[in-house]
């Protein structure tokens, strides 16, 4: 049965098998089937060949961006730390690319961590990942052994049952609330732009918490990391985690604290999250990875709110825009200081 | 802190203030040379530029016991580094309503602006955050023990 | 080996008696309460046994493996004090040691299997054995084969018995449970007793056993012959070029690490806060990069391709050369969690493909 994801399949295995045969990448960064179902794993094409083994389903939950410092430096010829670049272009990767990921490869580019000119990018318009751990929730945890996708439906299948999930209703929740699922920078287009949407509550799940009480607010965050087992997990599967010594492993002085401890693990997911603001595009790969469940893209989630009213920017729209914390304007809003006439007396967080 | 302690009369908070170098350092200076009065509750750190503090100096603070957290600048043009208190403004702006969001009571972190001259506002400042924290009782939320 | 025949009730009544004077751990569903977010999740993890609960066992393997009880995360290792009126400041304490007893109850066949395995490199830990003296298990066989298990291939069995105290099975109707160990009949004892399985018990019993154990090997997609690794060589395995193509899709988290039963690896750190030093170890990876760098600066393992093969050949390879059996129990969980979907089932393929 051809659907939308087949035919996306077969053009991506097209056009990286032209790529990589005719030279002009050296590897193509992309997806393969994974073991389980519902599963799959970003794929380095190096050869042709390997071309046929690339995949696009409603799987494919990690950000691609997140590979391409690492994978450019890779690709370059090797040499030793003191030698000069080779003369002449550097090799080039390619890459898919969706709404969110291409913004992050635009954030890439900004923070000089990619060259565009060492990229070719393959955009493709998202219409949406399946969270699998929804998929599980909708058969009660039981184990699925297979999984087929159609068009608008998934198919499931464990030891006696079997059953028909809508696709909108196991959506992750980061991509039901998307309003950039086309790329905004690619070389080629791959299968056809999804029609943009007009999201009703973009924000609705920040607004739910900011309702809350302080005290209230406190507790869910408190229960939300409760399982986190400082796996960093959700660090590493970030395209804006690059540092090559993170916060985490700072030793002098040491920010946070190493083992499971509420409160290290509070100034983990803190920093961890703040690191991110303005450079988040809610690409989802965080939670998606996150082996405890944490629901830490609304962490980054409100941040993003705050920076768009703040600021009125959204991170990797436009290469020429800068990033909200590398810039200022000399009215930013300054509500939140202390004046001595006991001012800002307002709880900002329920702004 | 020990923790029953708000009961009593003895807790004091304890507040830690980050003062940038060129003018509000200048400014608690001349606080106390023209001798007006302010509570006794902080402790002064003294920072190049409001822009040197880091969220991670913050929570280290809070991690730390303080209380409550006072960041001050130069006021946004009088920067002697020229913007880094325009830089730090968007920083703790987000920062403050992130870290209210997660559950931090609003008033523990304050931010102001004290120029050189503003002896007194200094010290208004401080009162009015010592106030502030001291309606909130000793922190909790974010203190570790071990 | 005596054999007792239980029904539910029973179980429940061993429980709740088990629960006077230990802490009881089972596997329990666990939600997220998060008040009106539309955001939810649910898994199965260790939880304290209360309420008349009932373990749950037909939702796979609980998320995160026994090794917290023998090795907790955090584990204090020393105190002290930085207070200038004490006058031991500065003089390191071993912390009481802790005495309160627990049962784990239906810990599966892998992960009982977990703690003899991490004994080896643990056997003179004090802190590793004080824990492991004060935690019973009691196993539960396994029944169901989850697409992710692989323990017969790596030495184990789903109805092993292994590390546990008592090992209990459910036949369709009753519960068998063997009692294993002298500590498992002071579990007997304190439970309240239970009638001795009949001869036709016991039977099928045995029968129950033999089918699930020929429902694994029928099921197993893993070669037998794993224990051909251990011949191979050490440099061959290591410099094999699948390891690199492996890297490519590693994200190098910690995930794997932290959810497998037998990865033991750890760092030591000493935290002073607010007047108190304690000195602690907990979990650390091979996966990350701070795992071997050293004071110099030097990192020998610096690359990812080099952090990825080494938990590998450490479980594969160096482990079973120094202690004999390979150090995977097969549960599946790093299959299940990886965020990447690397199946350690494949690397073990490319393992033994390597001449």
């Amino acid at each position: 049965m051809s659907t939308t994801n087949t035919v996306i399949t077969e053009d991506i295995r097209a056009k990286a098998k032209e790529l990589l045969s005719s030279g002009e990448v050296k590897a193509f960064l992309g997806f393969t089937d994974g073991t389980l179902p519902m599963t799959t794993r970003p794929f380095v094409a190096r050869r042709p060949e390997d071309a046929e083994r690339l995949v696009w389903n409603s799987f494919c939950v990690m950000n691609l961006a997140n590979y391409l410092p690492e994978l450019l430096k890779g690709v370059e010829p090797p040499r030793g730390p003191k030698d000069p670049p080779p003369e002449g272009p550097l090799p080039k990767v390619g890459v898919l690319a969706t709404g969110c990921w291409s913004r992050n490869i635009v954030v890439q580019i900004q923070e000089n961590q990619v060259q565009r000119d060492r990229l070719v990018i393959l955009g493709i318009g998202s219409r949406g990942m399946v969270d699998r751990k929804k998929v599980m929730a909708q058969v009660g945890g039981k184990e699925i052994l297979a999984v087929e996708e159609g068009e608008d439906s998934l198919v499931v299948e464990g030891r006696g049952f079997k059953k028909e999930i809508v696709r909108g209703d196991v959506l992750r929740d980061n991509c039901q609330v998307c309003v950039h699922p086309n790329p905004v920078i690619y070389d080629y287009q791959i299968g056809q732009p999804v029609p943009a949407r007009e999201i009703e509550g973009r924000f609705r799940q920040v607004d739910e918490i900011e309702a809350m009480s302080s005290e209230e607010r406190w507790s869910w965050f408190q229960n939300e990391i409760s399982s986190c087992i400082r796996c960093y997990a959700c660090r590493n599967a970030c395209p804006l985690c690059y540092c090559p010594t993170c916060f985490v492993d700072d030793s002098r002085p040491q920010w946070v604290g190493k083992s499971v401890d509420p409160v290290d693990t509070s100034i983990f997911h803190i920093l961890r999250a703040y690191h991110c603001a303005g450079r988040c595009t809610d690409c989802g790969s965080c939670e998606s990875a996150c082996p405890m469940g944490i629901h830490m893209r609304l962490f980054t989630k409100k941040l993003e709110k705050d920076v768009l009213e703040l600021y009125g920017t959204e991170a990797g729209m436009d290469p020429d825009v800068p990033l909200p914390l590398t810039t200022y304007k000399s009215d930013d809003p300054q509500d939140f200081l202390v004046t001595e006439a006991g001012g800002q007396a307002s709880e900002q967080g329920r702004k | 802190m020990d923790k029953t302690s708000v009961h009593n009369k003895e807790w004091e908070p304890k507040i830690i203030a980050f003062l940038c170098n060129w003018c509000s350092y200048a400014g608690a200076d001349l606080a106390g040379v023209s001798r007006f009065q302010y509570p006794p509750n902080i402790r002064i750190i003294r920072v190049p530029c409001s822009g040197r503090v880091s969220p991670n100096i913050l929570l280290d603070a809070l991690k730390s016991g303080a209380d409550g957290v006072l960041v001050s600048g130069c006021h946004p043009g009088d920067c002697h580094y020229i913007s880094g208190n325009l830089f730090a403004r968007r920083r703790f702006a987000l920062f403050k309503r992130f870290i209210e969001f997660l559950g931090i009571e609003p008033g523990r972190l304050n931010f102001s602006w004290i120029s050189a001259a503003e002896g007194e506002q200094f010290a208004k400042v401080v009162t009015e955050v010592t106030e502030r924290v001291r309606a909130l009782g000793p922190a909790r939320r974010l203190v570790k023990e071990i | 080996m005596k054999a007792l025949r239980l029904d539910q009730a029973d179980l429940e009544r061993w429980f709740a008696n088990w629960a006077k004077t230990r802490e009881v751990y089972a596997p329990l569903e666990q939600s997220s309460t998060s008040q009106s977010i539309s955001a939810t999740r649910s898994y199965v993890d260790w939880a304290i046994l209360r309420d008349g609960r009932f373990p749950v066992l037909d939702r796979g393997l609980p998320k995160s493996p026994i090794k917290k009880f023998f090795l907790p995360q955090p584990e204090v290792l020393f105190r002290s004090s930085t207070k200038k009126d004490d006058p031991d400041a500065f003089v390191l304490k071993e912390p009481e040691e802790q005495k309160d007893r627990r049962v784990l109850v239906g810990v599966r066949p892998c992960d009982a299997r977990s703690v003899e395995l991490n004994n080896l490199p643990f056997e003179k830990d004090p802190y590793f054995q004080s824990n492991r003296a004060r935690t019973a298990i009691v196993g539960f066989t396994c029944r169901d084969r989850c697409q992710t298990c692989f323990c017969e291939a790596v030495g184990g069995s789903p109805v092993g018995t292994e590390g546990m105290d008592i090992a209990v099975t459910q036949l369709d109707d009753l519960y068998i449970a063997e009692v294993i160990t002298d500590r498992g009949e002071e579990l007997v004892q304190e439970g309240g007793g239970a009638p001795e399985a009949s001869e036709e018990e016991i039977s099928r019993l045995k029968e129950s056993k033999e089918q699930v154990k020929s429902l694994f090997s029928s099921m197993s997609d893993l070669d037998h012959s794993l224990e051909a690794m251990k011949a191979k060589d050490l440099f061959a395995l290591y410099n094999a070029p699948f390891w690199s193509q492996l890297a490519d899709s590693c994200i190098n988290c910690g995930t794997c690490t932290f959810l497998c039963p037998t990865c033991y690896c750890f760092d030591i750190q000493d935290e002073v806060v607010k007047g108190t030093i304690r000195r602690i170890r907990y979990y650390d990876s091979c996966m990350f990069p701070l795992f071997t760098l050293q004071a110099s600066g030097n990192n020998p393992r610096g690359q990812k391709v080099q952090r990825v093969r080494n938990r590998f050949m450490h479980k594969f390879k160096y482990f079973p050369d120094r202690f004999g059996p390979f150090s995977c129990v097969g549960c599946g969980r790093c299959i299940r969690e990886c965020p990447v979907n690397i199946d350690i089932r494949e690397v073990l393929r490319d393992l033994l493909a390597v001449e």
